[in-house]
């Protein structure tokens, strides 16, 4: 019993950290359609950035995302007033545009950090980095512990973003239907800039979370993305709560089989991945929009 | 009329040009290497360590060959890490630069792409930055200076072995070991599952586990180390992921008597990235700049007053492959591809700076050098502890927790 109650916490500290790196993706595709293929190089440029601030100014890095946070803000709605409003629009799906597009800027930051920041491994080392607690008869890694917080706090901060305010319900709206938005005088583009601010800010503060847990290059990001897309198609793609509980579902899913299947580790990637693909063939809105499904059908039995 | 003359003496001129521009009185060396890209850090190294290499022999007159002093002109060209561009570059260098010989990269893949290429043209070539057997002896023209992988794992296992029998540590042991998904890591757990096989009564293996190349979560696999309840804790990683689990082993209070990640430990981005918590790691490498040979004091002066930094494994290894390959030139008296090829079969290079002071190379043509083992001890110091008669400092064993 108390190996499971250790299984489950250790997953949603997983879990935490998986939600983080995935809120970004979700903001964007939400209002723009867009698959932002850019994410891990924002993540790693953030994880640099958060490197930087550290070694030149000693400043903690948790402590640096009150820096870096709105400044990748900015980034953000620079990059789409520059490059994605350029981009042509209609059909319901991201363009083959946009996909390239990100891409090559994915390309151009990874070329840019080895030119600035040079090839060799990096990461920060703080007093409490190698620190732990116990917790259920295990020790946890007091960083893992401060980025569930920060995921949490990510988490309520967004809920409240968009209950209960005006820019909120806006961003809500289009999401919904961006026509019907535009008739409201929603403006639909000030909200798209927004939101890939805001997309690209989330990406900024996963990348500063995880430049406190992992040794990194210029090259980090590549395996997180591909987990973060199979969390957002869990989720529904367009809710952030769908995003949290596809981080939960997967990380649930790795740490049992880890700790109750004799499966090699090594292969925890390719369960990921047949999970995305059943729930691409059997749910494509996602476990929340299954999991409604089936209790509507209960209910109208 | 007129264009025909200006033709013919175009034709003319080509005829007595191309020939000169490859003329032989110059030794053309081609290099590929990741200078950028994902192996950029271990690659630009091998750039430095390459160009010192060429530029002592061009500073002290050239090579000497057939009696003759030539220069050495080095074409060397950035692959940027990928292996298809690695490859096609070094078929570049052999048909339009038309090189006497090609040095390879680093990174067993990239040096497994380029190392068909040699043998379509018949041009010796010789890399310092792959482990893998599996890239030798398939090509009588292909050279490695890096030994076997699976032997830097049957060197740790005889250093522990040594621990056992110095009273040090107790027998039977139990190792978890864990392995990353690639040809290096493969090669390390065959080493040191051969080992165990063959001493069954002293060494026991109740886990061995492989993972994913940055691994996002090290917690579940080190559960499995942690249920496994072994004496020791051997590893193969990179870089990356050494730091990850270290610092997740760290965390989660696991302790085992002594601990490994093969080639990492002495790192010095891993030991800054680690603190504390990389003390006690022993790391078995090619090189040490402790290896108490005079030649090796010489070349760690002579690399730190050209480049202002102490040499790596890594610079130390390039820099003897280029000198291996530049004594076989001389040795060959001849720039023909053959003869070189041949140079470099018998060679015997004496006061090399690589472990046991001899360089040459067995029928596969990959080298069988022995192994160093370092380990890490408290305030950033390094000992090197195996071989016995080069050690600088006793092992610690166990690792003493508190």
């Amino acid at each position: 019993m108390e190996r499971l109650a250790s299984v489950l916490l250790s997953s949603l500290l997983l879990a935490g950290l998986y939600a983080t790196m995935s809120y970004g993706l979700a903001v964007i595709y939400g209002v723009m359609r867009i698959i932002n293929l850019a994410h891990a190089g924002l993540m790693m440029l953030a994880a640099y950035v958060t490197l930087t601030l550290n070694t030149r100014f000693g400043l903690d890095p948790f402590l640096s995302l009150l820096v870096v946070a709105p400044l990748f803000f900015g980034l953000g709605v620079v990059l789409d007033l520059t490059l994605i409003r350029r981009l042509p629009r209609g059909g319901t799906g991201p363009s083959m545009q946009s996909l390239l597009l990100l891409f090559g800027l994915w390309l151009v930051l990874q070329n840019l950090a080895y030119v600035v920041w040079g090839g060799d491994t990096q990461s920060i080392l703080t007093p409490y980095t190698m620190s732990s607690v116990p917790l259920l008869g295990e020790r946890y890694g007091v960083p893992l512990l401060l980025v569930f917080a920060v995921s949490l706090l990510s988490l309520v901060g967004l809920t409240i973003v968009l209950r209960r305010t005006f820019l909120g319900k806006a961003i809500r709206a289009v999401t919904q239907n961006r026509d019907a938005a535009l008739l409201s005088g929603v403006n639909a583009g000030r909200i798209s800039a927004v939101a890939f601010g805001l997309g690209t800010a989330f990406a900024a503060i996963a990348g500063t979370m995880l430049s406190t847990l992992y040794a990194f290059t210029p090259d980090f990001g590549r395996s997180l993305l591909l987990k973060a897309f199979c969390i957002i198609v869990l989720g529904g793609m367009e809710s952030f709560t769908g995003v949290a509980i596809g981080a939960l579902v997967l990380a649930l899913i790795e740490n049992l089989a880890a700790a109750y299947t004799t499966i090699p580790t090594s292969f925890q990637d390719a369960i990921s991945f047949s999970l995305l693909v059943l729930v691409l063939v059997f749910a494509p809105n996602g476990l929340p929009a299954l999991f409604r499904g089936f209790s509507r059908r209960a209910v109208a039995r | 009329m007129k264009l025909l003359g200006v033709l013919r003496n175009w034709v003319l001129a080509g005829l007595v040009l191309v020939p000169a521009a490859y003329a032989q009185d110059v030794v053309r060396i081609g290099a590929v290497l990741p200078v950028t890209g994902k192996e950029s850090k271990i690659g630009s190294a091998y750039k430095q360590a390459t160009e010192l290499a060429v530029k002592e022999v061009n500073d002290a007159g050239g090579l000497l060959v057939g009696g003759k002093k030539l220069k050495i002109d080095l074409s060397l060209l950035d692959d940027t890490s990928d292996a298809a561009k690695s490859a096609q570059l070094v078929e570049q260098l052999i048909t339009q630069s038309k090189v006497h010989a090609v040095i390879g990269g680093y990174g067993s893949q990239l040096v497994q792409a380029q190392s068909v290429v040699p043998e379509r043209y018949g041009i010796p070539y010789i890399s310092g930055g792959a482990g893998a057997t599996s890239i030798y002896g398939r090509s009588k023209w292909v050279f490695g200076t890096l030994s076997p992988v699976e032997h830097l794992a049957a060197t740790q296992m005889d250093f522990l072995q040594d621990l056992v029998a110095t009273g040090k540590l107790k027998a039977p042991l139990s190792i978890a070991l864990l392995s990353e998904q690639t040809e290096h890591g493969n090669d390390y757990a065959k080493g040191v599952k051969e080992y165990v096989a063959a001493h069954p009564a002293a060494w026991k293996l109740p886990l061995e586990q492989k993972f994913e190349l940055y691994t996002a979560d090290f917690r579940p696999l080190l559960g499995r180390v942690q249920a496994a309840k072994a004496d020791l804790f051997m590893a193969d990683a990179h870089l990356e992921d050494f730091v990850n689990m270290q610092r997740t082993y760290t965390q989660m209070g696991l302790r085992n008597q002594m601990i490994t990640y093969g080639a990492r430990g002495a790192d010095v981005s891993g030991r800054k990235s680690l603190g504390a918590a990389a003390d006690y790691i022993f790391a078995s490498g090619w090189w040490s700049d402790l290896l108490p040979y005079p030649q090796v004091k010489a070349f760690n002066a002579r690399y730190k007053a050209a480049t202002g930094a102490e040499p790596q494994w890594y610079h130390a290894m390039a820099y003897e492959t280029v000198r291996a390959l530049l004594v076989a030139i001389q040795h060959a008296g001849s720039l023909d591809p053959e003869k070189i090829r041949s140079a470099l079969a018998s060679l015997k290079l004496t006061e090399s700076i690589v472990p046991g002071g001899v360089l040459s190379f067995t029928k596969t043509g990959q080298v069988d050098l022995p192994f160093v083992v370092t380990q890490n001890k408290p305030d950033g110091k390094v000992d090197l502890v195996w071989p016995k008669n080069d050690k600088t400092g006793e092992p610690v064993a166990p690792i003493p927790w508190h």
